[in-house]
């Protein structure tokens, strides 16, 4: 009889090898507790997921008030009197409206793309974690079976206790069975899973750089297209400054304005 | 305006020529010799005036200023004030007067066109002087009252000059408020001296009422300024400082004027109607609107950004090692760390910062058409008075001035607000538009650097789309396996030992209903109800329905052998019967693959030993005897046999470096799957 092949050379109560143990763990560790690894997968995703979320949802909000900048603006009676001022602010409008439409294809692009899939990726770890709760369940049981046999081959070997070493062993066979089918299926499939982020992750976040691509040519074109035509030329940082103050003195030089 | 005349040589000489003369007949040559040259003498006068005035003026700008070091320059500032400009005025002045002194004939009449000419400039020029002349002598004052630095002032000008006397400094500040007003009367003399019909006449009488405009311009602008600076300041007052300010006075003013703007509103008195006014009020109440409008709007924009600012991808570790995970990491880092935050702070500089102090400069305009309101009800009670009584205090005759000094304030320089604040706000505009146009630029240069390094940079967009979709919906699946393959790990199976004599019972059981229907309980069941059960901890029972009458599924019928009833179906766990010495023996694998099935016709059951002939071993294993063979982690071996000779499934027989043995099954695993789709790892 070779049902426990490892029993050799190991210590009595050990009935899974250390080594099998601790890769267990390892692969384990790698997609979840915190013990042997810094990094854990499904914390990573779970977190990474709900700040994407987070981000795009202070993406539009940004967008939002960008329009309502515009908005507001056009709605000031001023509009009516200044006709350079109406077609300003109309025109800043048009490209605040614009932008605003394409930020809401990017964000659902993203949510497409990248943060539904997180989701899904995430999903699949309550399973997990539930499967191996289960195997710990059935070594657990395992070793209380083992440690019953065990006790009945100590004794004398008298007819009852033969009878009940058999019906303990018999007892023993399906729990050894389960534990081991299960052990070896999640050793099979934790890698498995934990590999297949790599193929899994890549085209989410290639689709989320083509997505900032795709509005931020956009972007350039709307804006650029409006400086031009509001007839500005961009000019350097200190001479905006420069211009600033120039503003500000001519309005200090009024005396209705207070100086502070 | 204070006088203090240098002394004046002409007026001994007027006298003793007028004793002179005095006979009459010949009276009328006489006097018209008298006339001219009394006009001549003060034409001299004018001219002779003109150059020691500029010449006090330069020994005070030169000199006087560049001695006084121990002052602090800002003193200097608001005590010479703007000396320098009136320096070259003047002196340009001077020289084209001196100029007409070579055309004797028509002199008088250059004189006059001279000033002329020089009318706009001289009152530019000495407004702003005689504007901060108030402040000047604030300075005076305090440093006399500095014993040690007054003398030491007085030393320097006494040294320079003498004639200023005790009161120094005073007395060469006020020099140029004393020139500008003596123009008029100088001009006067000439004009009092020069014939009617002669053609300067027309021209000096002129250039004297123009001198004297210029003199009530000045006169008006300091007292706007005075009104300005009293009422734009918007003083913090605390709680006690009001109260403070509070007397009899104050009160009856407000009351005085909430009953007159009840009157107004009631019509009972006519409101003083200014449309020109009112447009500009509105215009300014439009611009006001627009600024705090704006400000508010951006400040939200700039919170907007910085909660997007906080997400940082790049902190993520995935444990993905390169592709598109990475670039993207980079790409995200990059602009977090240079497009972004400069984008943040050119917005801050040059739209955040200019909003705020264009709308701080609103406070003095509105406080000011706010005065001028109440000083609008105080007037027209006022005239109302007027017309009761007849005439009016000393204190309502200044109510009304104020109120007209406001009004004529307001209208004067509103429009030049108004305009000046559009500007700006447009010049704002556009820089906001220029930074978003540099942003996008920013960001999209470094973001097709990183697509350029993507593995399907060059397909279309819309072909992209396609491929991730498909992409995805693949590796859903794949994950929608991985998620059952987990779950088909189920509860071990049931392990609590049966009662005693239990085994007649279960044998019943198992006869009446098969094995599939018997079901365990896990935990003690105290029934509540008249058909709820009462079971201790392992006691079978045999399913007969797996809901109640009401539809209930947590909530079955069972039969326990002897009574029937309903039990939580929480508490219980399927049943397997341990199998008898006669069915353990020549056992077959589909038997024993029944007894890893459960009853329950939704699971699946456990999966076997792979049947891929290529497996990885995990685990290093050492071959202990002939028949097995040795395995190192990683190695790829052949299964020959999944099974050993006895068919026990723990053994399998493989191939590996040649030779042939048994090893453990558990220690070998399937291979991983081929990369699909090209996103495999650069190796």
């Amino acid at each position: 009889m070779s049902w426990i092949p490892f029993k050799i050379g190991q210590p009595k109560k050990q009935i899974v090898p250390k080594t099998v143990e601790r890769d267990f763990e390892r692969e384990y560790g790698k997609l979840q507790q915190p013990i042997l690894l810094p990094c854990r997968l499904e914390e990573q995703t779970k977190r990474l997921q709900k700040d994407m979320r987070k981000s795009t949802d202070a993406d539009l909000a940004m967008s939002k008030s960008a329009v309502k900048i515009s908005l507001d603006l056009l709605s000031n009676p001023l509009c009516e009197q200044d006709q350079d001022f109406l077609n300003m602010v109309t025109a800043l409008d048009t490209a605040m409206k614009r932008m605003d439409a394409f930020n809401q294809e990017k964000v659902n692009q993203i949510q497409k793309t990248v943060i539904e899939p997180l989701k899904k990726f995430g999903s699949v770890f309550p399973s997990l974690n539930m499967a191996v709760k289960r195997r710990e369940q059935a070594l657990q049981d395992y070793r209380r079976l083992q440690a019953k046999v065990e006790k009945y081959e100590e004794k004398e070997k008298t007819g009852p206790v033969l009878a009940k070493l058999h019906q303990a062993r018999e007892e023993l066979r399906p729990v050894r069975d389960d534990f081991e089918a299960k052990n070896k299926q999640l050793l099979d499939e934790m890698p498995r899973f934990y590999n297949s982020r790599l193929d899994y992750f890549q085209p989410s976040f290639e689709s989320l750089i083509r997505a900032q691509v795709v509005y931020y040519s956009e972007m350039h074109k709307i804006f650029g297209d409006l400086t031009q035509q509001l007839d500005q030329p961009g000019c350097p940082d200190e001479q905006r400054e420069r211009e600033n103050e120039a503003r500000l003195s001519e309005l200090r030089a009024l005396s209705i304005v207070a100086d502070d | 305006m204070p006088q203090k005349e240098p002394a004046d040589m002409t007026s001994h000489g007027d006298d003793a020529l007028s004793s002179r003369t005095g006979a009459p007949g010949g009276d009328d040559r006489l006097s018209e010799d008298r006339s001219l040259l009394q006009q001549r003498l003060a034409v001299r006068e004018l001219l002779d005036t003109e150059v020691s005035y500029l010449h006090v003026l330069q020994l005070c700008a030169s000199d006087i200023r560049s001695r006084l070091q121990q002052l602090p320059q800002g003193d200097l500032d608001v005590l010479f004030s703007n000396i320098d400009d009136i320096i070259k005025v003047n002196s340009r002045l001077l020289h084209d007067l001196q100029e007409t002194a070579s055309r004797e004939e028509e002199q008088v009449q250059l004189i006059g066109n001279t000033f002329l000419e020089f009318q706009e400039e001289l009152e530019q020029v000495y407004k702003v002087y005689c504007a901060s002349y108030e402040q000047a002598l604030l300075l005076v004052e305090t440093y006399r009252k500095e014993p040690e630095l007054q003398r030491e002032i007085q030393g320097i000008i006494e040294a320079v000059l003498p004639q200023a006397g005790p009161s120094g400094l005073s007395f060469l500040l006020v020099i140029p408020l004393q020139r500008i007003t003596k123009y008029p009367l100088l001009l006067q003399k000439i004009l009092e001296n020069t014939l009617p019909d002669a053609s300067a006449y027309a021209v000096l009488q002129r250039a004297t009422s123009a001198l004297q405009d210029v003199v009530t311009n000045i006169n008006e602008y300091k007292r706007r300024k005075e009104v300005a600076s009293k009422y734009t300041k918007v003083e913090p007052l605390s709680l006690r400082e009001r109260l403070a300010r509070i007397n009899t006075h104050t009160l009856s003013k407000k009351t005085t004027r909430l009953s007159q703007l009840l009157k107004q509103e009631a019509g009972l008195v006519p409101r003083t109607e200014d449309k020109e006014f009112d447009d500009l009020e509105e215009k300014f109440h439009w611009v006001s609107l627009c600024v705090t409008e704006l400000k508010s709007n951006v400040a939200a924009y700039l919170d907007n950004l910085e909660a997007f600012l906080r997400f940082r991808p790049q902190d993520y570790n995935l444990e993905i090692p390169g592709g598109p995970v990475v670039q993207y990491c980079y790409l995200a880092r990059d602009l977090q760390l240079q497009a972004f935050p400069e984008f943040k702070q050119q917005l801050e500089a040059q739209v955040w910062q200019p909003l705020c102090s264009l709308a701080k400069a609103l406070a003095g305009p509105q406080n000011l058409i706010k005065k001028r309101l109440d000083k609008l009800l105080d007037f027209e009670r006022v005239e109302e008075k007027l017309l009761e009584v007849g005439s009016m205090t000393y204190e309502e005759e200044a109510a009304r001035h104020t109120y007209q000094a406001l009004n004529s304030l307001l209208v004067a320089e509103l429009p030049q607000f108004n305009q000046l604040a559009m500007r700006w706000l447009s010049q704002i505009l556009c820089a906001f538009v220029t930074l978003q146009r540099d942003l996008a630029k920013q960001v999209l240069q470094r973001a097709e650097d990183s697509l350029a390094q993507l593995p399907h940079h060059h397909l279309s967009e819309p072909a992209f789309r396609k491929l991730v979709e498909d992409a995805l919906g693949q590796t859903s699946h794949q994950l929608h396996a991985f998620q059952e393959n987990f779950e088909k790990v189920l509860p071990p199976p049931t392990t609590q030992p049966l009662l005693p004599g239990a085994e007649r019972q279960v044998q019943a059981l198992l006869s009446r209903y098969g094995p599939g229907k018997l079901y365990q309980v896990t935990s003690n069941i105290s029934g509540a109800g008249t058909l709820d059960l009462t079971l201790p901890r392992g006691h079978i029972v045999a399913l007969l329905q797996n809901k109640d009458t009401k539809g209930n599924s947590s909530r079955w019928l069972v039969d326990t052998g002897g009574h029937r009833g309903y039990v939580p179906a929480g508490k219980l766990e399927v049943y397997h019967v341990v199998p008898t010495e006669e069915e353990l023996r020549g056992q077959a694998r589909p038997h024993k693959d029944s007894q890893h099935q459960t009853p329950e016709p939704t699971s699946a059951p456990v999966p076997s030993v792979p049947t891929v002939t290529q497996v990885v071993a995990v685990y290093p294993f050492v071959a202990r005897s002939s028949h097995e063979v040795s395995l190192q982690a990683g190695q790829r071996v052949t299964v020959l046999e999944a099974h050993d000779k006895k068919g026990n499934p723990e053994w399998s027989l493989v191939e590996v470096n040649g030779q042939r043995g048994y090893v453990p099954s558990s220690f070998l695993a399937r291979a991983p799957s081929p990369a699909p789709w090209g996103w495999s790892l650069p190796s």
